[in-house]
């Protein structure tokens, strides 16, 4: 059987020696290479925009600006299209593409971009929501954008006449009467930083636009979504855009939804040839950020230990256009809280329009951010009521089968068996040492987005087979996965089969790469597919044997109707068509029915704990070991599955510890890997466990649910909380660098 | 500006044609390691670059009277390799090793670190503590100089336009010395230089905190006050930290390059 076994990437060698072809690498004859010019302003009304010079640079062909889009809707954004193509008559923030420019090559139009002049006239700026929110703050937007798509959200459209984008609320019970009865009430606030998903392919896009089809390949996670952006863009039928998604250099959701794919486009539409943008770095922080978030979070507790109530309220930073900021929002308020038996709930929270770059979704989608502030206040209330912190999870978290969420789906796990892992494998409770700290985490998210996938296998007459689908690879693994799921369903090894991916004209429709969801719902497409080929490859086989269909089933390669009757697949369909041809297709759909009428598909599963080391002195934080458990259910390539875990609390430690872009005043200071710094190889930690947890509960194929995600999300309270342990003073904020250690060890009033 | 702007390069032969082609605008290219990230950002738009990495005098290591030469084009990682500079200054191979990363170690220059004075370095502040001279070439004639007096201040020396760096002295020494440096980014937060000398007394030199590295001297060890430096030393707040901080780590490196020295001597 190939699932459960740690195959190898089918990537690996291609991408270890350097041939792997990935967007960047793309090229159509005749191409054109675009530069854009963004505003050096953070909220400003444009007067004007003169491309003369630009126009006179050798090799440039056009300078484009919103004033040429005339005939085509500007604009793009999957739930609140409020996003222009390039700035129509104002700019909200610094950065954001003004004008492009098209040239013969890239340096023609970098040079040429430059000599593009804009002149503004500035309006006033909010960054922090706090200002956005007060009274007298300038509107970012005041058209309604809706486009009405409710099955991305469960938030509430933008407040009319603020700066609100969206607000998001679930409540039950009766939090005040709750609180008022409680043994003991902790109060807590926490900020999460504003993030850079890093990727090592920046993003970029190839367009070309003849005969009324748009081509394009870019770097999207999700080319189903930009499509339907195109689409509207151009006034296309879904048949008349083609996206394709080649192998991605990393995407950990910044490149979900549209991004430059409609400036390539609108550049290919106008000049008649095909354009090329791509980003470096900087272009790409100004393109898509993280949310940060400010959470106050209330938890009421009887002298046991049980919860009876908690609130919490946020707000997040959103930027200047929506992007999926109103997914990260609803997910926020779904996740803050913790996978807890919790009586009386109210989470209620923002997201805030800023003269900041847009925001959008990073792997966790606001569970980071929630996680954060639900966990953090959970270790401070167990010191308060001296209950050990595990102890107190323990006696609250939701078991097997209960439901924490009303009209949720149950839960698919065991939470007290995978934090006794946690527990366990960092040697809680044991005596504690000078300056070291241990701490640990626990989140659910539901996780799979809304379950639409189809898939096609195709058996052909050689007995190899070609798996379609319109799930992206980006680094996870899914073209392996997703082979070992067929190998095994078709009962053929898996070097037989081929997985071809994210083409929106060739490959069936995926709704997104994204929320953990691949290995269980486009693999629950790929199964069906499977055994929708092997049901037709029967019925052929019973008339190419001559028996009764019931009398015939597949096994291992074989169609078989009794000991001294069987023929392999290849003979089946060659004998069934005649001569050596033919193929057989199987279809596979996976929609919200059956099994995944209930939402979410499946709960996400995060338990991470690290021991970390203080040095007093300077504030720098060591941190030692780091345990994270993958609850996948089944666990289909565990290399992989461990992979995607150190991948993601990794991210989670560059967040807790080191990652922030930073704004003074209207821009940036650090738009690039020098200043904004994830971690490195030198950061991990010595001691690395990462443990699967194995208990065939979840909906996917072979009893399989995601991961990839779950593991970042408690890693920002773990470290904050095992800081707070070493030092006996509890941060507020991430990241928890040097210099912000030291200045919550030595605050300035303690001089 | 994700594309180096165009410009022109030219790689003269010699010095002379090397003296000759420079000018504010066209300036020397020794390594770019960080000439070619200030282009890339925009700040720098020159037109053209003088490329002296091939003129042979430039890169060599040698002894002359009784000085180390190291030349102007000599890599970090040429020099850390040097067995010449290990005898004569072993302190600075060590710290050189771990300047930047293996990149900036491979093409970036000792000559081209002094001469962008960039403040974040550990260069300048070990080769004060060496008291290394640097000789410039012009037209006119050759002047030599003490890296003390060549660093003025962030990204400013006293190079006059015309001017090539063609090397760095180093009185050879076998002193006592220790370089600690601090640093949570890709540059050095600060680092402390720090030698006994023959006669008993110290000197403790102080960069990357501050706008350029900053000596103090000492009649004897008894005499140092880490506290007095820390609260005394240009401190400039970054990414890294506020004053308040900077100040406090300043103080704690001293503190622990003062013990190594002591173990030392």
């Amino acid at each position: 059987m190939s699932v459960g076994n740690s195959v190898p990437s089918v990537d690996a060698r291609v991408k270890t020696t350097g041939e792997a072809r990935y967007a960047l690498d793309a090229a159509v004859p005749g191409m054109l290479f675009a530069d854009i010019v963004r505003s050096t302003r953070a909220h400003a009304t444009i007067l004007d925009i003169d491309p003369s010079e630009a126009l006179t640079t050798p090799g440039v062909s056009a300078v484009i600006t919103a004033a040429d889009l005339d005939g085509l809707f500007p604009r793009f954004g999957h739930i609140i299209a409020d996003h222009p193509i390039l700035a129509i008559d104002r700019v909200r923030y610094y950065g954001e593409p003004v004008a492009l420019v098209l040239a013969d090559n890239r340096y023609a139009a970098a040079d040429a971009a430059d000599l593009v002049r804009v002149r503004y006239a500035d309006l006033p700026v909010v960054i922090e929501p706090e200002e956005a929110l007060a009274a007298e703050a300038p509107l970012l937007h005041d058209e309604d954008y809706s486009l009405g798509d409710r099955s991305f959200s469960e938030a509430q459209s933008a407040r009319p006449a603020t700066n609100v984008a969206h607000e998001a609320m679930l409540q039950w019970g009766d939090v005040e009467s709750a609180l008022e009865g409680a043994h003991v009430v902790v109060e807590t606030t926490t900020r999460y930083p504003m993030l850079y998903a890093y990727a090592m392919e920046p993003y970029n896009a190839i367009a070309s636009y003849d005969e009324g089809e748009l081509d394009v390949i870019s770097t999207a996670q999700h080319p189903f979504q930009v499509r339907e952006d195109l689409a509207r863009i151009f006034s296309l039928p879904l048949n008349g855009v083609r996206v394709r998604s080649p192998l991605l250099g990393g995407g950990y959701g910044s490149k979900s939804y549209t991004k430059v794919e409609p400036l390539a486009a609108v550049g290919a539409w106008i000049s008649g040839r095909p354009v090329k943008v791509a980003l470096d770095v900087e272009g790409a922080i100004h393109t898509t950020r993280a949310d940060s978030a400010l959470i106050w979070v209330r938890s009421g507790f009887d002298d046991k230990g049980t919860i009876v109530a908690r609130e919490f309220d946020i707000t997040l930073n959103t930027g200047a256009y929506a992007d999926n900021g109103t997914l990260v929002l609803t997910k926020c308020v779904h996740r803050c809280f913790g996978p807890y038996n919790i009586p009386n709930l109210r989470a209620s929270g923002r997201a805030v329009y800023t003269n900041t770059v847009p925001s959008s979704s990073y792997r966790g989608f606001g569970a980071p951010q929630g996680n954060l502030a639900g966990e953090v206040n959970m270790d401070q209330a167990a010191e308060r009521l001296g209950i050990d912190a595990a102890e107190l999870r323990r006696r609250n978290l939701v078991g097997p089968g209960e439901r924490h969420i009303p009209g949720k789906r149950a839960m698919d796990a065991d939470l007290r068996a995978d934090l006794e892992m946690v527990v366990k494998g960092l040697g809680w409770g044991g005596r504690p040492t000078a300056n070291h700290g241990i701490g640990f985490g626990c989140s659910a998210s539901d996780a799979g987005a809304f379950p639409v996938s189809t898939a096609q296998v195709r058996l052909f007459a050689d007995g190899s087979a070609l798996v379609l689908t319109g799930s992206t690879e980006m680094g996870q693994g899914s073209r392996t996965v997703l082979g070992q799921i067929a190998a095994t369903e078709l009962g053929i090894s898996v070097d037989r089969i081929r997985v071809k991916q994210s083409d929106t004209s060739l490959t069936p429709y995926e709704r997104t790469t994204g929320a953990s969801r691949t290995t269980t719902l486009t693999g629950l497409a790929v199964q069906r597919a499977c055994r929708d080929a092997l049901a037709k490859l029967v019925e052929m086989g019973a008339e190419v044997l001559d028996r009764d269909v019931e009398e015939v089933k597949t096994a291992e390669g074989d169609v078989v109707a009794g000991p001294d009757s069987r023929a392999s697949y290849e003979e089946v369909v060659q004998a069934w068509f005649g001569g050596r041809q033919g193929e057989v297709t199987g279809v596979g759909i996976v929609r919200r029915a059956g099994e995944l009428a209930e939402l979410p598909p499946f709960w996400e599963i995060g338990m991470v704990g690290v021991d970390v080391e203080v040095d007093p002195q300077t504030g720098v934080v060591t941190v030692h070991h780091l345990v994270t458990v993958g609850d996948v259910g089944y666990a289909i390539n565990p290399a992989m599955v461990e992979g995607q875990d150190l991948g993601a609390a990794t991210q989670g430690l560059g967040a807790a510890l080191s990652e922030e872009l930073i704004y003074d005043g209207p821009q940036l200071v650090n738009p690039n890997m020098v200043e904004y710094r994830v971690p490195r190889m030198g950061d991990m930690p010595a001691r690395i466990d990462t443990f699967i947890a194995e208990r065939g509960d979840g909906v996917g194929p072979f009893g399989a649910k995601g991961g990839g995600e779950g593991s970042l999300n408690p890693v920002g309270g773990a470290v904050a909380s095992a800081i707070a342990r070493a030092t006996g003073r509890w941060p507020t904020r991430l990241p928890l660098n040097s210099s912000a250690v030291w200045e919550l060890l030595n605050p300035p009033d303690e001089a | 500006m994700s594309v180096l702007p165009s410009f022109e390069h030219l790689r003269p032969a010699d010095l002379h044609e090397a003296l000759d082609a420079i000018s504010f605008d066209d300036p020397v290219y020794a390594g770019g390691t960080e000439l070619l990230l200030a282009m890339r950002s925009g700040l720098l738009r020159p037109s053209s670059l003088i490329d002296i990495k091939r003129i042979p005098e430039l890169d060599r290591i040698g002894q002359e009277d009784d000085d180390v030469v190291i030349g102007g084009t000599v890599s970090h990682a040429a020099a850390t390799a040097d067995p010449v500079v290990l005898s004569a200054a072993p302190v600075l191979p060590k710290v050189l090793a771990h300047v930047g990363n293996p990149r900036v170690r491979a093409f970036g220059t000792l000559g081209g670190n002094l001469c962008f004075a960039e403040p974040k370095s550990d260069v300048a502040t070990i080769l004060i503590s060496l008291s290394a001279d640097v000789e410039l070439a012009s037209k006119n004639g050759r002047r030599r100089l003490p890296v003390e007096d060549f660093i003025i201040g962030p990204y400013t020396t006293a190079r006059n336009e015309g001017e090539i760096l063609v090397s760095i002295l180093i009185p050879p020494t076998a002193d006592p010395m220790v370089y600690e440096k601090f640093q949570t980014m890709e540059r050095p937060t600060v680092g402390v230089a720090a030698r006994l000398l023959e006669d008993g007394s110290l000197r403790v030199v102080v960069g990357a905190v501050g706008g350029a590295p900053e000596p103090f001297d000492f009649s004897s060890v008894h005499e140092v006050n880490s506290g007095h430096i820390a609260d005394r030393v240009e401190v400039i707040p970054d990414l890294t930290g506020s004053e308040r901080y900077k100040r406090h780590v300043t103080r704690v490196v001293l503190g622990r390059t003062l013990a190594q020295l002591e173990g030392l001597a």
